[in-house]
């Protein structure tokens, strides 16, 4: 048979039948009789609230379970027409590659060439062959001036590129992902999923990819697949999978489908460009507009937006409110930090004032200064100029709870009554006889935040300032809102509340402020309605579809919605 | 931060030097080390492998490891002369000593001291230098052939070795930041949870060695299947595997090979003529004696010469250029007025 008719001819990228797998000592199954087949060349989306089950599927796909977990499985998986029980991962690396959420986990080598070349020596590729390849997919993947560069130099974007590439570089017909943007800005996120649909349009390669920021790759993806308890709840098109989530659960919904079924608008759009598109039909009788004065003028609101509410400082000098106290105060405020072989300016000349009860989201791209600004007021680097003062005292957060939690038992890392004050504080009074590791990742996170609380408080009275640093990373939407709501508590106690934050939808839904820093300087500083739209990238999903000033939540986007229609 | 002997590629001789030939000319400066102990010859090894990490661009290097070596000399001194009672110069009488009994201090016994960590100074640069400048995977893949599976052990512990130091520091600031009111953190706590994630680490990395084929490996041990499947993917792969370009392009060998070969032999062979010719006299029993002789000389100028091999020589043209720092170059609060047009 000839090469082509091969391809033809080929099996499913990934058959799944009857599949059923319980991790060693653990009480119910993982996966519960699932069936899947992906089709060569197909892009999927794997949804699912936190512990559904996607990981496992992910990894049953790739032969890491239960090779390398070890468990009980029943059913059968095929991958490009290899078993994937019987296999194991080794034997199936040629066909199926793997990219787990944080990329620092998954590289081996030192430098960026050699990391990408390793699969190929692994399988006894010639040297000339492996260069071309590593050429190729370097090229794929826009990687050409990182292969000199060491793995522990690059930012969390290029190592999700070079790992991506390590995973690509062998050409397999399936690539399964792991939440692979959880960790990056939303440039570098956007970027991923581009470049995805990309690969997956001009190297036919299927893709099963496991997402929680569904906004991010709902319109690119030819079919959704979620999931519930370690089976398959839905399966079908996008904007099938909008209607059912909005019906069964909305935690799955994307922004643009929520501001759409809150203004009654049908069908529920599964990304920007559709959403516009339903707007600017004949249907929404003009709704939608051309430019955003247009808009404001057909929605009846020409005001919305052209006045932001004012800056909380800009209300305190003018007596509006009364002046709150300084929590953190920077002033000309300059970082630097070796890189190797050079120093690097990573603060340059901040000036940053913070109020109790504030809840502001510090964003920016990737190395723009975002963590370096809450440990320089934390006190772990110290400026070469300029002053940071935290007058009320500051507890921080950063991004690994895990880092916090050193003792087997919650009482143990909170003795006395500053313990179960910080603990109360939480909501964890009740766990001081738990070991953390049964917590659930969010109770964790609280637990992390209690010890770095304890002692800082003058009776119940909160630390002036309280910083977070990433707390979102690899959250689905239900845990979000929780954190929401404990920072709003935060803040009602008197707390000025710091979030450093990659993500623009949790940032309008907890701030009242966004600090935008870029290479180290304050690019933008006002209310979270008026930085969050108007912008591309940080800008919420809403602000894009609407593009209307100051509206950025799909409630906001609901109303004006809903104003405009009955105008 | 990065640690000052992490590998750093850059374009100097040295670092695209194919291993092999940065190998024998940083090995042949410690050789001599080794094999002399005049003083004035140690000297210069270690002048001559911080001049070569200099120009190298690997300064920083060399200044960690004298701060970390110069500390380890001096103890060397100080157990030499308590522990060694040989020599006729006696500096200083101290008495009975539990263990150690008659402890006398002698000159002999101290400049012996310092000869050693003298040594130990000099390999330490040496080695750092390597460590700065030469690539850890072109190395152990260099290797690979000889030990697949030790090779790649070295591999994975040469990657691990940072991450478990970028861990360490990661859980000191955690506990640094934890409030007056938790539980304080010692040392022990932190270095068990240290472990804990060092071993997380250690089973994410045979995860992904597992995903990138290391089954196949299993069973050739020198990178080479030893069985192909029959399945398309696998067909495909061998074809691949016969591609008849033998070399790898992108490992070609480096102008600057010969050179560092070259002096690598010639300190190779200053140093053994002039073992044969009674260079580097020097004995620090009974009495310290130490000569300098025409051939200690020389032995001392070929080393002292060798340091500059990594000297590398810009084009005429390219010189006036890097006379001048780019504008971009502007660092630290000076640069503030520039930054101000960006501030919204």
């Amino acid at each position: 048979m000839s090469e082509l008719a091969t391809r033809r001819a080929a099996p499913p990228a990934l058959g799944i039948d009857g599949l059923t797998y319980r991790y060693p000592r653990a009480s119910s199954a993982a996966i519960s009789d699932l069936s899947l087949e992906i089709a060569p060349g197909e892009f999927v989306l794997l949804a699912g609230r936190s512990a559904s089950g996607k990981s496992t599927l992910l990894k049953a796909a790739c032969g890491l379970v239960p090779h390398f977990h070890g468990g009980e499985i029943e059913g059968s998986i095929a991958v490009a027409g290899l078993d994937a029980i019987e296999s194991g991962p080794g034997k199936l690396a040629a066909a199926v590659g793997y990219l787990a959420q944080d990329p620092e986990t998954q590289v081996v080598s030192t430098t960026v060439a050699a990391e990408i070349e390793l699969p190929l020596e692994m399988r006894g590729d010639a040297p000339a062959s492996r260069a071309r390849a590593i050429e190729e997919v370097a090229l794929a993947l826009a990687i050409p001036h990182l292969l000199d560069r060491t793995v522990d130099t690059l930012s969390g974007g290029e190592l999700q590129r070079v790992a991506l590439a390590a995973a690509l570089v062998t050409r397999p017909q399936l690539v399964l992902l792991d939440e692979p943007t959880s960790q990056l800005d939303p440039v570098a996120g956007d970027e991923l999923i581009w470049l995805l649909r990309r690969l997956n349009e001009e190297w036919g390669v299927a893709l099963l990819l496991a997402e929680h920021r569904l906004e991010r790759c709902l319109a690119a993806a030819d079919r959704v697949v979620a999931m519930d308890g370690g089976a398959i709840a839905f399966d079908g098109a996008p904007t099938a999978f909008l209607a059912w989530s909005h019906a069964t659960d909305p935690t799955l919904s994307t922004p643009s489908a929520r501001l759409f079924s809150l203004a009654g608008i049908d069908p529920l759009p599964t990304g920007v460009r559709n959403a516009r598109a339903i707007l600017e039909s004949p249907a929404m009788a003009g709704v939608g507009g051309t430019t955003p004065s247009e808009r404001l003028v057909l929605l009846g609101r020409p005001d919305l937006g052209r006045q932001p509410p004012p800056h909380p400082s800009k209300l305190r000098e003018e007596g509006v409110v009364p002046p709150a106290p300084a929590t953190l105060q920077a002033r000309g405020l300059w970082v630097e930090l070796s890189t190797g072989d050079e120093l690097r300016d990573v603060l340059r000349g901040i000036d940053l004032d913070v109020s109790r009860g504030e809840r502001i989201a510090l964003m920016g791209r990737n190395g723009a200064g975002k963590s370096t600004l809450v440990r320089t007021a934390a006190g772990l680097v110290d400026p070469v100029a300029g002053k940071i003062q935290t007058p009320g005292g500051m507890a921080l957060l950063t991004q690994n709870p895990s880092d916090y939690l050193v003792r087997e038992r919650v009482g143990d890392e909170l003795p006395g009554k500053q313990g179960m004050a910080a603990l109360r504080v939480v909501g964890l009074e009740h766990a001081a006889d738990v070991d953390p590791r049964d917590l659930s990742g969010g109770e964790r996170q609280r637990l992390a935040l209690a010890i770095a609380l304890a002692g800082r408080m003058e009776g119940e009275e909160l630390p002036g300032l309280i910083a977070l640093d990433e707390p979102t990373r690899g959250m689905d939407r239900a845990r979000k809102d929780e954190l929401t709501e404990l920072i709003e508590r935060l803040a009602e106690r008197g707390a000025g509340v710091v979030v450093a934050t990659h993500d623009v939808e949790f940032a309008a839904a907890f701030a009242a402020r966004v600090v935008l820093l870029g290479d180290g300087v304050v690019i933008a500083d006002g209310p979270v309605g008026e930085i969050l739209s108007g912008g591309w990238y940080f800008a919420t999903e809403v602000a894009r579809v609407l593009d209307l000033p100051g509206v950025v939540t799909p409630e906001q986007g609901a109303e004006a919605l809903r104003e405009g229609r009955a105008e | 931060m990065r640690s000052a002997f992490a590998y750093t590629p850059r374009p100097r001789p040295l670092q695209v030097a194919s291993p092999g030939a940065a190998v024998a000319y940083l090995g042949a400066l410690a050789a001599v080390a080794v094999a002399y102990s005049s003083p004035p010859v140690l000297l210069a090894v270690g002048a001559a492998a911080a001049l070569a990490g200099t120009l190298a661009g690997a300064g920083r290097a060399v200044r960690a490891a004298l701060r970390l070596a110069v500390p380890i000399a001096i103890a060397i001194v100080v157990v030499n002369a308590l522990v060694v009672n040989r020599g006729e110069t006696v500096l200083a009488r101290l008495g009975d000593w539990p263990l150690l009994g008659q402890v006398d201090v002698t000159a002999e016994a101290l400049a012996e001291g310092a000869v050693l960590g003298l040594r130990a100074l000099v390999v330490m640069i040496a080695f750092a230098v390597y460590a700065s400048c030469v690539d850890p995977d072109r190395v152990l893949r260099a290797l690979r052939p000889l030990a697949g599976r030790s090779a790649l052990t070295a591999t994975l512990v040469s990657r691990l070795v940072p991450v478990a130091a970028a861990d360490a520091a990661r859980l000191r600031d955690a506990a640094r930041l934890r409030g007056p009111g938790a539980a304080a953190v010692g040392r022990a706590p932190l270095a068990r949870r240290l472990l804990a994630g060092s071993l997380d680490r250690a089973v994410d990395v045979a995860a992904t060695l597992e995903l990138r084929g290391y089954g196949l490996e299993a069973s050739g041990g020198n990178g080479r299947p030893r069985r192909v499947a029959r399945h398309p993917v696998a067909r495909r792969a061998r074809a691949r595997r016969r591609d008849p370009r033998a070399g790898d392009p992108r490992r070609r060998r480096s102008r600057f090979d010969g050179r560092f070969y070259a002096v690598a032999a010639a300190v190779a062979l200053a140093a053994v003529a002039g073992g044969l010719l009674g260079a580097g006299d020097f004995h620090a029993y009974p009495t310290i004696h130490l000569g300098v002789d025409g051939a200690t000389l020389a032995l001392i100028a070929v080393v002292l010469l060798s340091g500059l091999a990594p000297l590398r020589r810009l084009p005429r043209r390219r010189r006036a250029l890097a006379a001048a720092p780019p504008p971009s170059r502007l660092r630290g609060p000076a640069a503030a007025p520039a930054l101000e047009a960006r501030r919204v």
